[in-house]
């Protein structure tokens, strides 16, 4: 169905290619997984599947790609749009119309098909992708899962006998992404459509891909069977990574696979895990008195009008401690972070931060950051600067202006993540690069308190390991920090406690190891595989082999 | 532009001779259209009414000519939806300034577009964020092409201004933007002075009159109605551009860089391949 | 109250207001609060018509039409009739969507220009002749002689402030009628109508109108942002830390916005050939050149007469052809094309026999239609036009009533409670 054969592509003044000598056979009905590290290519090897590589982006592409018998060196993307489907990242911002309707029809009606055709083809789709109940709303006020079903359904609508998808849930929550990705798979049994879906979450999606394609980040393509690639991938779920270290073979993709071959394991493994999940800082975890509150609120109650966001929360947060705030998309996570930080709306409730004498939210915004940072959902949205040595230069200037902490931004940042080049713009560098930039502004203000909301969104795993180490070492040194997140995985390896939110009310606060090995649905695949042994990372069986093997 | 030694931004619109002719005429018959009053001869028109409507339709059926002659292979999806997504700041800003003492918000992207992404990109601009607001406010109506033609012109003769960069180029389109600001006002007064008085008022325009006696009328009905909101929107103008100006059309060029316009596209290996 | 306005629009949905009907959307029906139905469909003769949106080309020649029957009169009386039928017809078939709020607007416009008229006429008087009913004095200002003919002050007479208001009316009620058709018609369905030739213009609105409430939303989030670095949402150094996120965000939107288009067939070719595309950039230059000429003829009174119309004529004609021939260049069709019924028909019908009956001047007395300031005395009023005027506000029986409006409104948890008592009042 897709052929690349020889493919190289390379960007107008760019000094290396961004990919060589791919050579890729993908059948009909098949689900292509594509998985590597940011920046590592995948984007420009699905955007060459359409032709997008090179004819909208400029560049040179060597070799040929063959699509549905069609050679993109003949064939633009536009005449391409009724083999190919292309789904991006962000729906709402490749919506062309602003209803559901009229953007499903969209595609067709650039392919000039009969109003009638039309009409029967939308009713299939709506039903298709179970959205019919949404058919006359406005795209903006869907929720992300909605919008990427329509995007999906308007890239169908077409009747394209390949879908490429282009990390269609990085920028979603866990249940939206769900959903998204059931209905993908769907697609592939029911309609045999052939899917190239780029792809971080690897847990969930593993189980039902037919092959693999894996770019290490030289330009070079492997691809092959699931379980081949990943034996061998540096990305990989944790089923898989735990497959590795226990010589499983053939290697588990899913935690039923793996649970078939954990019996063996479990009877090997000691009762309790003989580190803790968090080996890497657990100086925090076994201190006789709990360490002092940072942060005590109490009370909160955040109104929007007729709907309550926070209901009366107490919350208590320690120094040093790492909590992680969970919950499904409107329970008031974001709410109560920007309520504790001061800037957010509050009904009621106070706030009060160790050392500080008044409410962050009665202090000007300028005094309130010294006491509570906090980094918002869309990073990038702190930065209006043309370059990281500006936005770096501009916080050190904010920080003095109030009270010189003695803290330089460059240094933070550095600490951060080493190697920001200080001539880059903002937005041109990735999505984790962003986040350390913000939080390096925010912590030039010396917080005691850190707040980050949804860091992990788009993120890869690479990137989620560098967020757990600076979180690390931040709360080592004192800090309080918070992490919104839908993440249950980054939660285990970056979280001490977890504290559980639903319709505004606090529903589960404790250890991390108690509150998410308390529901079967809320675990990590580590404790999903060896319940009812509370383990929750690879690292602690490899340290728990390590204890067994060595006596 | 490549003097200054950085790299070419292509325009987002590709301009073809053809479409140069087509926008030259079109010029012509928008001065015709607004000035009509100074330059038309007595006695032409027996009503004051007919002349703003005839035009007004004469106008639209300019910009329909010379949005399909600039289209036709001129608009690709990248200009389109830059067109589209600057229009709509355009639409969503227009409002703001509305009702408030002449405080023109539109000015601002256009010039600074139309100096980035060219001239056929800036009229483009003028014609479709004017629609777009005027479709969003439900202010669709016979004034709609005299606002679009002056609003493009604004946009076109951004793009058309000399290769100058940093301070000069920033003081330059301030400049620009307030001269803008006071000939939008002008022309567009002039579209509706023929009809909007009472044809016995002593301002209001009198068909057969001298050139000079009408050009005092206008003049004195320019001043009386219209100086404050004109100035008003002159200073939004210079204050929005030497305020946001340098960082606005950094975010243009960048944009223009990654969105490369008309990218050089090339094919290796070909000579081995036969048609599949 | 756009939100509870837009809530209770989308409950319309349901079943139960329109006598039982079968609902055009089962997926809505009964899942939210009670049905408000437009007060057009409570009435008999609309009980049993589906809701529908009359097409929107029809509304703008019925306002067009209407617009025109009110060029041809001074009479304050027919006037009032025709503001009295835009008003009905507005009140009872406008929607609940952004634009249809536009009308309040135009009247208040309106007012405006009948007082700008006034207060000119009464500042820049030009002489008042003998008969007049003088009113007040305004203190007399001299003006220097180069400026010839231009009087500031002066006597005001009530047949020079009452010419003023009339002429200021009647402009007033052009205004309104253009309003009525920004009210009444659905603009994103009238971009459908826009010639083929026009495409990207379309494209290049819906892209916009479809962004822009995005945009609003990216504003809200990062001036909401900008306190945590410590700065207010205020201030000139604000409005840069505002404007250029959310450009930066809007441009980058755009570029990802033109890959979807791109890879969703936009600008694939239509059936022009070369030689079509060709023939059709003639016409229009031709066209152009045509229209540059007739302008030319107004220019200069020395060309012949005739030159100068068949210049306008031809040129007019050469392009529409272009503009025609232009629109084979790309290939699209429509989802759910809006119908041309017998509703849209009435609807232009009816306006155009208003149009036609106040331009003929047969079967009345033609001054009834201007009334004479000169012995001033009261409008009397004809009986024909009035008949005729009325006629078009059976638009407002002809057209069906519009359909729900959720295109800019959606559900959102909020409103519920609004949505409750704006149904019980219309109730």
């Amino acid at each position: 169905m897709i052929g690349f054969d020889h493919v190289g592509v390379s960007y107008e003044g760019a000094a290396t290619p961004v990919l060589r000598d791919v050579n890729l056979r993908i059948e009909e009905g098949e689900l292509c997984l594509v998985i590597g590290h940011t920046g590592s290519g995948k984007s420009t090897l699905l955007a060459a599947v359409n032709g997008l590589v090179p004819y909208f982006t400029g560049g040179t592409l060597t070799g040929r790609v063959v699509v549905d018998g069609r050679d993109t060196a003949h064939f633009r993307p536009r005449e391409l749009a009724d083999v190919v489907g292309v789904v991006g990242q962000d729906p709402l911002a490749g919506f062309v119309t602003d209803t559901v309707e009229e953007e499903l029809a969209y595609t067709m009606e650039q392919l000039a098909i009969d109003p009638a055709a039309m009409r029967t083809r939308l009713e299939e789709t709506l039903d298709l992708l179970g959205i019919a109940d949404l058919r006359s709303r406005a795209l903006h006020t869907l929720s992300g899962g909605q919008q990427q079903r329509v995007a999906i359904g308007a890239a169908l609508t077409a009747q394209p006998r390949i879908l490429v998808l282009d990390e269609p849930t990085s920028a979603l929550d866990p249940t939206s992404a769900e959903d998204v990705l059931a209905t993908i798979t769907r697609l592939v049994h029911d309609l045999g459509v052939t899917v190239v879906l780029a792809e971080h979450r690897l847990e969930r999606v593993v189980p039902y891909a037919d092959r693999v394609v894996y770019l290490p980040g030289d330009g070079t393509v492997t691809a092959g069977e699931p379980a081949a690639i990943l034996a061998r991938s540096a990305v990989a779920p944790p089923v898989v990574e735990l497959g590795r270290l226990a010589g499983w073979d053939p290697l588990p993709l899913s935690v039923r696979d793996a649970r078939r071959h954990a019996s063996a394991l479990r009877r090997q493994l000691p009762d309790t895990p003989p580190v803790s999940h968090r080996a890497a800082h657990a100086a925090t975890g076994r201190l006789a008195a709990p360490p002092p509150a940072a942060l005590t609120a109490r009370g909160i109650i955040v109104r929007y009008g007729a709907l309550i966001a926070v209901r009366d929360v107490d919350l208590t947060l320690r120094r040093g401690e790492t909590t992680a705030l969970m919950g499904r998309n409107g329970s008031g996570k974001s709410s109560l972070l920007w309520a504790m930080q001061g800037s957010g709306r509050r009904a009621a409730g106070r706030v009060s931060v160790a050392g500080a004498a008044t409410d962050p939210a009665k202090l000007p915004a300028a005094e309130a950051r010294h006491l509570v940072g906090l980094v918002p959902q869309t990073p990038a949205d702190l930065l209006y600067l043309d370059t990281v040595a500006a936005e770096l230069a501009e916080a050190d200037r904010d920080a003095r202006a109030s009270a010189d902490t003695g803290a330089r931004a460059r240094a933070i940042l550095d600490d951060i993540a080493p190697g920001i080049a200080a001539g880059m713009h903002p937005r041109d560098l990735s999505a984790g690069q962003q986040l350390a930039l913000v939080l390096a502004v925010q912590l030039t203000a010396a917080p005691a308190v850190i707040l980050l909301d949804e860091p992990t969104r788009g993120l890869d795993y690479q990137a989620k390991a560098g967020l757990t180490g600076t979180l690390d070492r931040l709360a080592a040194r004192g800090h309080a920090i918070v992490v919104a997140t839908h993440d249950v995985e980054f939660a285990t390896r970056g979280c001490d406690r977890v504290v559980v939110m639903a319709e505004g009310e606090i529903v589960a606060d404790g250890p991390s190891a108690t509150v998410l090995t308390a529901s079967p649905t809320f675990a990590p695949q580590v404790a999903k595989i060896l319940a009812p042994l509370p383990y929750l990372t690879v690292a602690q069986i490899a340290a728990a082999l390590d204890q067994v093997a060595a006596p | 532009m490549s003097a200054t030694g950085e790299p070419t931004i292509r325009t987002a619109i590709r301009i073809r001779p053809r479409s140069t002719i087509t926008i030259a005429m079109a010029s012509f018959l928008g001065f015709v259209a607004f000035l009509w009053p100074f330059v038309v001869p007595p006695g032409t028109f027996s009503s004051t009414e007919t002349p703003p409507l005839i035009f007004g339709v004469l106008l639209a059926l300019v910009l329909a000519v010379v949005f399909a002659e600039v289209a036709d292979g001129g608009i690709d999806a990248k200009a389109l939806a830059m067109l589209g997504v600057l229009s709509a700041i355009n639409a969503a800003l227009r409002p703001l300034g509305a009702g408030t003492a002449g405080i023109e918000t539109v000015f601002f992207i256009l010039v600074l577009a139309g100096r980035v992404y060219g001239a056929g990109f800036g009229f483009a601009l003028g014609c479709t964020s004017l629609f777009a607001s005027a479709l969003l406010t439900g202010g669709v109506g016979p004034w709609m092409p005299y606002q679009m033609f002056g609003c493009a012109w604004v946009g076109m003769f951004a793009g058309l201004l000399p290769p100058l960069r940093g301070k000069a180029e920033i003081a330059m389109l301030a400049g620009y933007g307030a001269l803008a600001g006071y000939l939008f006002g002008f022309m567009l007064n002039l579209s509706f002075w023929p009809f909007s008085l009472d044809p016995s008022s002593s301002i209001a325009y009198k068909p057969g009159l001298s050139f000079v006696e009408q050009w005092h009328r206008y003049l004195l009905f320019d001043v009386t109605t219209s100086l404050g909101w004109d100035t008003g929107r002159a200073i939004t103008n210079i204050v929005a551009i030497l305020l946001a100006g340098p960082a606005a059309l950094a975010a243009f060029r960048r944009a223009a860089r990654r969105a490369n316009f008309r990218p050089a596209v090339t094919f290796h290996d070909r000579e081995d391949l036969s048609p599949s | 109250m756009t939100g509870q306005a837009g809530q209770a629009g989308a409950g319309r949905g349901g079943a139960a207001g329109t006598g039982g009907l079968p609902a055009g959307r089962p997926g809505t029906a009964g899942t939210r609060g009670p049905p408000a139905d437009r007060p057009g469909a409570d009435e008999p003769h609309g009980g049993r018509r589906l809701p529908r949106a009359l097409h929107p080309v029809a509304w703008w020649l019925w306002a067009i039409a209407l617009a025109t029957a009110a060029s041809r009169t001074s009479n304050p009386l027919l006037l009032l009739l025709i503001f009295a039928v835009l008003g009905l017809v507005v009140a009872v078939r406008r929607t609940d969507a952004p634009w249809a709020r536009a009308y309040r607007y135009y009247l208040f416009m309106a007012l405006t220009i009948i007082a700008i008229r006034i207060v000119f006429r009464v500042v820049f008087e030009s002489g008042v002749t003998p008969g007049d009913h003088i009113l007040f004095r305004l203190p007399h200002i001299p003006t220097p002689s180069w400026y010839s003919g231009i009087q500031i002050g002066g006597p005001v007479s009530l047949e020079a402030v009452l010419s003023a208001t009339l002429d200021g009316m009647r402009l007033a009620c052009l205004l309104c009628c253009i309003g009525a058709a920004n009210t009444l018609a659905n603009p994103k369905r009238a971009l459908r109508v826009l010639p083929g030739a026009l495409y990207e213009l379309g494209v290049a609105v819906t892209v916009a109108l479809s962004v822009a409430p995005q945009l609003v939303e990216s504003v809200q989030r990062v001036r909401r942002a900008r306190r945590l670095r410590g700065a207010g949402g205020r201030g000139l150094r604000a409005l840069r830390a505002i404007a250029i996120p959310v450009l930066h965000d809007a441009l980058e939107r755009s570029l990802l916005l033109a890959a979807g288009m791109d890879s969703r067939g936009y600008g694939r070719t239509g059936s022009a050939t070369r030689a079509s595309r060709r023939l059709t950039a003639a016409l229009m230059l031709a066209g152009l050149a045509g229209l540059c000429i007739g302008a030319y003829g107004l220019l200069d009174s020395t060309v012949p007469h005739g030159l100068g119309i068949g210049g306008f004529a031809a040129g007019a004609a050469l392009c529409v052809a272009g503009l025609a021939l232009g629109g084979r260049r790309v290939s699209r069709s429509r989802y759910r094309p809006d119908p041309w019924r017998w509703p849209e028909w009435a609807v232009v019908g009816c306006a155009v026999v208003t149009a036609v009956v106040l331009c003929l001047n047969t079967g009345y007395n033609p001054a009834a239609l201007n009334p004479a300031l000169y012995p001033l005395h009261w409008p009397s009023l004809p009986l024909l036009p009035t008949v005729a005027i009325l006629a078009s506000a059976l638009a407002a029986f002809a057209a069906p009533p519009p359909p729900a409006t959720t295109i800019l409104a959606g559900p959102r948890p909020a409103p519920r409670a609004g949505e409750m008592t704006l149904a019980g009042v219309r109730r």
